[in-house]
C-alpha cells in the first residue's frame, strides 16, 4: 500500500519534473537553463513585447475556438447519425471514427498536406482550420455518443406523446440531455487544437503559425528563455481549461447523479 | 356506429419483418369514460396495442379509428391521447413543474394558463408544493404521480398506462390502484391500463381484455372473466383454479374424476370433451360421507386469511382448496361444492 503510493508519487514526479524545470528557469535572469542567477520576469516581458508572438497567440486562439466550435456542431450531428444508424452500420461508423483518433498525427498531417495540395487550397489559416476541425470531430463524437446511448428511448416517445415534433424533441429533450457530453467534447477539441503540433506543422504555410509550431522553431534556435516563459503560459492556460472542465463535469454529475 | 365509441380497431395486425405477428387480426371498440385493462403474459401484444393507439408504431394490416376517423398514419404528436410510461420517462433536466408543463409549452399556451393548469394537475395527484423539486429528489411513488400529472394536464380523451405500477412495492401498488381508479372516475376520461397482474386487473377495471399470443382470448367485466372464463388459458391466467378435463354427458350433467355431477351448463354436444374449472374458494372441506369428492391432503400452507390445501383424488387429479378450516397432511377428507361452482369450458388446443 505504502509502496504503491510511493511509486505513484515517483511516476508523477518524473512526468511533471521537466515541465517544472522549464517553468523554474523561465524566471532565471541568467539567460541559461543550468545556472539560476536571480528571479526575473524579463522573459515574460519579452514575450508580451513581441507583437509577432502575440499575433501568433491570437491566431492559435482563433483556430482553437473556431475549429472546436465547428467540430462540436458537426460532431454532435455525427453522433446523432450514428445513434440512429442501423445496428450493422453503427459498429462500422464507430470503428471508422475511432481509427481517426488513434492513427498517428504525422500520418494525418501528411495526408492532409497531400489533400490540400491536390485540392489547390493554399496553406495557411484555412488549411490549418480545416485540418483542426477534421481531427476534432471524432473526439466530439466519442464524447457525445455515450450520452445519447445512455438516454432512455422512452424520453423521445414521451416527448412525442406530449405533442413535440421532431425539432421539439431535438431541442427540448435530446439536446439538453447530451449537453454535458457536448461540453466535454468541446473542451477536449479545444485542448487538442491548442497543443497540436504535428498536423499543424505539415499543413501550415505562408507565414501563418500557431504557438506550438512557433515554440518548436524557437526551441530549435535554442537561445532565449522567452520560450520557457511562453511555454509556461501555455501550460497554465491548458491547466485552467482542465480545471474548468473538471468543475463543470463535477457539477453535472452531482445534478444528474441520482436517477 | 355508436357515438360512445372512441377508439376502434378493425382487423389490426402488427408484424415485424417476417416474425410471427405480435398482434394478429384484432378487432375491438373502446368506449368513452371507461377503465379498460389489457391483461396478458409478456409478449402477448398488450403493449403493442398501446403503442399503436399512442402512434409510436403503425399497423401492418387493418385500420385504427379515433372518433371514427382513420388514424393509421397520424403521428403520435398529433393524437389526443397521452401515455404514462412504465419507467415514467420524466425528463431529468427539468423540474416537476416544467415536466408537467412540457406539453402545454409545446402548444404555446399563455404563461398564466400554464401556471394555473400545472398547479391544478399537481393538486389532482396530491403533489402541491413540489413544483420546484428536481426529478431525482422524488420517490418512486411521487415520480409516478408526476408522470400522471404530465399526461392529464393535456386533457387527453384517452389516457394510456403502460404497466405504471410494476416498479412500485406491494403496499404502494395497492394504494395507487385505488388512486388510479378514483382518478379515472373524477376525470371521466377513458383509461387503458396494461398489466400482467391479474389482481390489479380485477380490482380496477370496468372491462378486461385477456390477451394471449397476439389475440384477444376474452373480453368482459372482471366478474365475467373470473366466473366464466372461456377457456383453459383465461381460467389459468386470471387466478388460481382447478382445471381438469371431463366429458359433457348431457345438458346439465358432466363427468369428471370418474363421477357424474349435476351442473348449470348446457349447449354442448353429447359426450363432448370439455375443460372443467372449479375455483379453490368454492371447494368446502367436509367429511368423506358428505363430500362429493374423496381426496387426500398432500400439503397445507397458511396464507393469512385462509389455508391453502393441496389435495389429490384417487385418479391423480390435483385439487387446490382455500379454506378457513385446517386439515393435517395425510388426512382423508371429503370436498363439497355446489352445482354452480362447476364451470364448463370448450376445450382449446395448447396450454
Amino acid at each position: 500500500m505504502k509502496f504503491s503510493r510511493l511509486y505513484l508519487a515517483l511516476v508523477f514526479f518524473i512526468l511533471y519534473m521537466p515541465i517544472f524545470y522549464l517553468i523554474y528557469y523561465s524566471f532565471n535572469s541568467g539567460g541559461t537553463m543550468h545556472h539560476f542567477e536571480s528571479f526575473t520576469l524579463d522573459w515574460y516581458k519579452e514575450v508580451f513585447d513581441d507583437t509577432r508572438l502575440l499575433i501568433i497567440v491570437l491566431h492559435t486562439m482563433i483556430i482553437a475556438l473556431l475549429s472546436s466550435s465547428l467540430a462540436t456542431i458537426i460532431g454532435v450531428f455525427g453522433a446523432i447519425a450514428i445513434y440512429y444508424a442501423k445496428h450493422r452500420w453503427k459498429q462500422t461508423l464507430l470503428t471508422l471514427n475511432n481509427i481517426l483518433i488513434v492513427s498517428p498525427d504525422v500520418i494525418i498531417g501528411a495526408s492532409f498536406l497531400i489533400l490540400f495540395t491536390i485540392a489547390g487550397i493554399q496553406l495557411g489559416f484555412t488549411s490549418v482550420l480545416l485540418s483542426h476541425i477534421a481531427f476534432s470531430i471524432p473526439i466530439v463524437v466519442l464524447m457525445v455518443l455515450p450520452k445519447l446511448q445512455e438516454m432512455s428511448p422512452t424520453f423521445i416517445d414521451a416527448a412525442r406523446d406530449l405533442g413535440a415534433n421532431e425539432w421539439n424533441v431535438f431541442t427540448k429533450v435530446v439536446l439538453p440531455y447530451i449537453t454535458p457530453g457536448i461540453f466535454a467534447g468541446f473542451f477536449m477539441a479545444l485542448t487538442y487544437s491548442l497543443d497540436d503540433f504535428a498536423v499543424t506543422f505539415f499543413v501550415t504555410g505562408n507565414g501563418f503559425s500557431t504557438l506550438s509550431v512557433e515554440i518548436y522553431s524557437l526551441a530549435r534556435q535554442g537561445i532565449s528563455l522567452s520560450v520557457n516563459a511562453l511555454s509556461t503560459l501555455l501550460f497554465l492556460f491548458t491547466l485552467s481549461l482542465v480545471v474548468v472542465y473538471y468543475v463543470m463535469t463535477q457539477r453535472a454529475s452531482v445534478k444528474g447523479g441520482q436517477k | 356506429m355508436d357515438d360512445r365509441v372512441i377508439i376502434r380497431f378493425d382487423h389490426v395486425t402488427k408484424q415485424y419483418d417476417h416474425d410471427l405477428p405480435v398482434l394478429d387480426d384484432v378487432s375491438f371498440e373502446i368506449e368513452r369514460g371507461k377503465f379498460y385493462t389489457l391483461l396478458g403474459p409478456s409478449g402477448c401484444g398488450k403493449t403493442t396495442i398501446l403503442r399503436l393507439i399512442a402512434g409510436f408504431i403503425e399497423p401492418t394490416k387493418g385500420d385504427i379509428y379515433f372518433h371514427e376517423k382513420r388514424i393509421n398514419n397520424v403521428p403520435a404528436n398529433k393524437r389526443q391521447v397521452n401515455t404514462v410510461f412504465q419507467d415514467y420517462a420524466l425528463f431529468p433536466h427539468l423540474n416537476v413543474f416544467e415536466n408537467v408543463a412540457f406539453g402545454l409549452r409545446i402548444k404555446k399556451m399563455p404563461k398564466a394558463d400554464i401556471e394555473r393548469k400545472v398547479k391544478e394537475a399537481l393538486r389532482f395527484v396530491n403533489l402541491e408544493g413540489y413544483e420546484q423539486r428536481a426529478i431525482h429528489e422524488m420517490s418512486g411513488g411521487q415520480r409516478q404521480r408526476v408522470a400522471i400529472a404530465r399526461a392529464i394536464v393535456n386533457e387527453p380523451d384517452v389516457l394510456l398506462l403502460d404497466e405504471p405500477l410494476s416498479a412500485l412495492d406491494l403496499k404502494l401498488r395497492t394504494e395507487m390502484q385505488y388512486e388510479l381508479r378514483e382518478l379515472q372516475r373524477r376525470l371521466g376520461i377513458t383509461f387503458i391500463f396494461v398489466t400482467h397482474d391479474q389482481e390489479e386487473a380485477l380490482a380496477m377495471s370496468d372491462e378486461i381484455f385477456v390477451l394471449n399470443k397476439g389475440k384477444i382470448e376474452q373480453r368482459g367485466t372482471p366478474k365475467d372473466i373470473y366466473d366464466e372464463p372461456v377457456n383453459r388459458f383465461v381460467a389459468d391466467f386470471i387466478g388460481e383454479s382447478n382445471i381438469i378435463s371431463g366429458t359433457m354427458i348431457d345438458d346439465f350433467v358432466v363427468e369428471f374424476a370418474n363421477q357424474q355431477f349435476t351442473c348449470v351448463d348446457h349447449g354442448f354436444a353429447k359426450n363432448e370433451r370439455v375443460d372443467i374449472v372449479i375455483r379453490p374458494e368454492d371447494l368446502e372441506l367436509t367429511t368423506i360421507e358428505h363430500g362429493k369428492l374423496h381426496v387426500r391432503v398432500d400439503s397445507v400452507l397458511f396464507r393469512g386469511v385462509h389455508y391453502e390445501l393441496c389435495c389429490y383424488d384417487a385418479y391423480g387429479n390435483e385439487w387446490l382448496v382455500h379454506s378457513t378450516k385446517k386439515a393435517e397432511i395425510g388426512d382423508e377428507i371429503g370436498l363439497h361444492f355446489e352445482p354452480e361452482a362447476i364451470h364448463v369450458m370448450k376445450q382449446s388446443g395448447g396450454e
